[in-house]
């Protein structure tokens, strides 16, 4: 069975022509934003001012780093890394869609979100949540 | 207010006790710092007690402090439980402080203590998991090691910091580990051996990297009127700050951390003689040094190939062999490195004492501990400057 790592998180494409998002928020007085949702802003402390707001499917890598050493229900080496999402804040993530070595990827480089299989659970289910991979980037300016 | 002071610290050597339990290194660090203060242990009126995972280490989630502090002697006073993942003994000591401050009590006992080794590793690191977010970080096998590594990265793409200077460091501080006796390690390692093992995640290797560990430290806190009067040699606490990871421009919390505790103590970097920073994979204390004002992230390279930061360069740091090398037993650390500080101000560190600027021996010291990670910054940060 298939089960959220954190239920409304995220979207998962039903179709191949919608892309995946993430659910946060964002504070309609200060413009904080943070995923995933939040009902009160840290910036402002009030509960009054935070709106849903979708990010994705776009980010530039922060920073990453190749575990070597995995903890239980992972498989060493994997990536792990920031990603500043596109119009939104900078959120911790697994790395997929590329080989997991330390020259594999470059900060500030193009990731696209993908909604895949995190690891299974101990009852067996599979946990999925959020990735993202390395896009091609065609007209880099 | 009343200023506070510290009589005495101790500590059970950091280590693998297999055939010890909590209550048996609790008892020895308590009482290796009631005969260092020289004081009856009946003027003690409360203790605050820091630990961070014993819940799911050994099982006593609830009173653990009680419980600890009950076999070492003590029935009656009020107990506090104190929990803040790495952070534990330094928040322990800072709740210490408080009560000292308001009023209250003239003497009280602060106590961080640790069980990390058992006979189920799986459980440890299970236990180990939770000073993250367990819902997001957590569940996504979220690695201290890498969010090190992931800091480190920025440092040597942006300011030309390299896995050698890495190297330096952490054989700096098995060097140091090696002179205390203290220390779970004390085995010196060259630079080429830290870099030529096992890699953890890159750029760090096993050799950089704390492990799990066993161990106490315990500090007797009282007010200085108390101190006096009781003719006690006391170091004073000049600022045992506070604070919460946060979101900021350039700042996880960590410089603005930096800049109460200076601020409290009225003092700045350039005064302080001697740091403990948290280091729990040896590089980190390059970050953590810059954070706290001691040197610019441009000039970092050129000082540690300098030995900057040595027994006996100008700011010597980590002096007890930091976290990877005198061992992180994560709820014990924050009163451990006050206890390196105190008996380094006190002249009493043996072949690795250092040299103060204008003393014999260091009179302002400054401890870094760090607690947990939440959303993308530090849960508990504490910065403590000692005088005397």
């Amino acid at each position: 069975m298939e089960v959220s790592i954190k239920k409304g998180a995220f979207h998962k494409p039903e179709s191949p022509d919608e892309k995946p998002y993430l659910i946060g928020s964002r504070c309609s007085s200060c413009g904080y934003m943070c995923f995933p949702k939040k009902e009160v802003c840290v910036k402002c402390v009030r509960d009054d001012c935070m709106e849903e707001k979708k990010f994705g499917p776009y980010a530039r890598l922060d920073s990453y780093a190749v575990i070597q050493v995995a903890p239980t229900g992972f498989t060493a080496p994997y990536i792990q890394a920031y990603v500043v999402l596109e119009d939104g804040p900078k959120i911790f993530t697994l790395i997929t869609g590329c080989e997991p070595r330390d020259d594999a990827l470059e900060p500030g480089q193009k990731m696209e979100l993908v909604i895949e299989k995190i690891r299974d659970d101990e009852k067996g289910n599979s946990l999925i949540g959020w990735k993202f991979k390395p896009v091609e980037e065609k007209n880099k300016s | 207010m009343r200023h506070v002071c510290i009589v005495g610290t101790g500590m059970h050597k950091f280590g693998k006790f297999l055939d010890k339990s909590l209550k048996d290194i609790t008892k020895t660090a308590v009482w290796e710092a009631i005969h260092d203060a020289d004081i009856d242990a009946r003027a003690i009126q409360a203790a605050y007690f820091g630990n961070a995972t014993g819940g799911l280490t050994i099982g006593q989630e609830a009173i653990r402090g009680h419980v600890m502090l009950r076999h070492a002697g003590f029935e009656g006073i009020p107990i506090v439980n104190v929990e803040g993942a790495c952070a534990s003994a330094t928040i322990a000591l800072r709740e210490a402080v408080l009560a000292i401050k308001s009023g209250v009590y003239d003497v009280v006992l602060a106590v961080g203590a640790e069980k990390m080794y058992l006979d189920d590793t799986a459980r440890s690191i299970a236990a180990m998991s939770t000073n993250s977010d367990v819902e997001i970080m957590g569940g996504m096998g979220f690695q201290f090691s890498a969010s090190y590594a992931m800091t480190l990265r920025k440092y040597m793409k942006k300011y030309g910091w390299t896995q050698e200077h890495f190297a330096k460091v952490a054989s700096k501080n098995k060097y140091n580990g090696s002179l205390n006796p203290l220390a779970q390690y004390q085995k010196p390692i060259s630079v080429e051996n830290i870099l030529n093992s096992r890699l953890i995640t890159w750029p760090l290797t096993l050799y950089m990297c704390s492990t799990m560990a066993d161990g106490a430290a315990a500090a007797i806190v009282c007010s200085e009127d108390f101190a006096r009067d009781n003719g006690m040699d006391f170091i004073t606490i000049a600022a045992c700050c506070l604070r919460s990871g946060e979101l900021g421009e350039d700042d996880d919390g960590q410089r603005h951390i930096a800049k109460e505790a200076y601020e409290v103590a009225d003092l700045g970097p350039e005064d302080i003689e001697l740091a403990e920073v948290h280091d729990a994979m040896a590089p980190g204390e390059m970050f953590r040094i810059e954070k706290l004002g001691f040197c610019t992230p441009e000039k970092m390279g050129e000082l540690v190939d300098n030995g900057y930061f040595s027994l006996k360069g100008d700011l010597p740091v980590n002096s007890s062999g930091g976290l990877a090398a005198r061992g992180h037993p994560i709820g014990a650390t924050g009163l451990a490195q006050i206890h390196e500080l105190v008996t380094q101000m006190r002249g009493r560190a043996g072949a690795r004492q250092v040299r103060g600027k204008s003393s014999e021996f260091p009179r302002l010291a400054l401890a870094q501990n760090a607690g947990g990670y939440v959303d993308g910054s530090p849960a508990a940060l504490t910065v403590t400057i000692l005088k005397r």
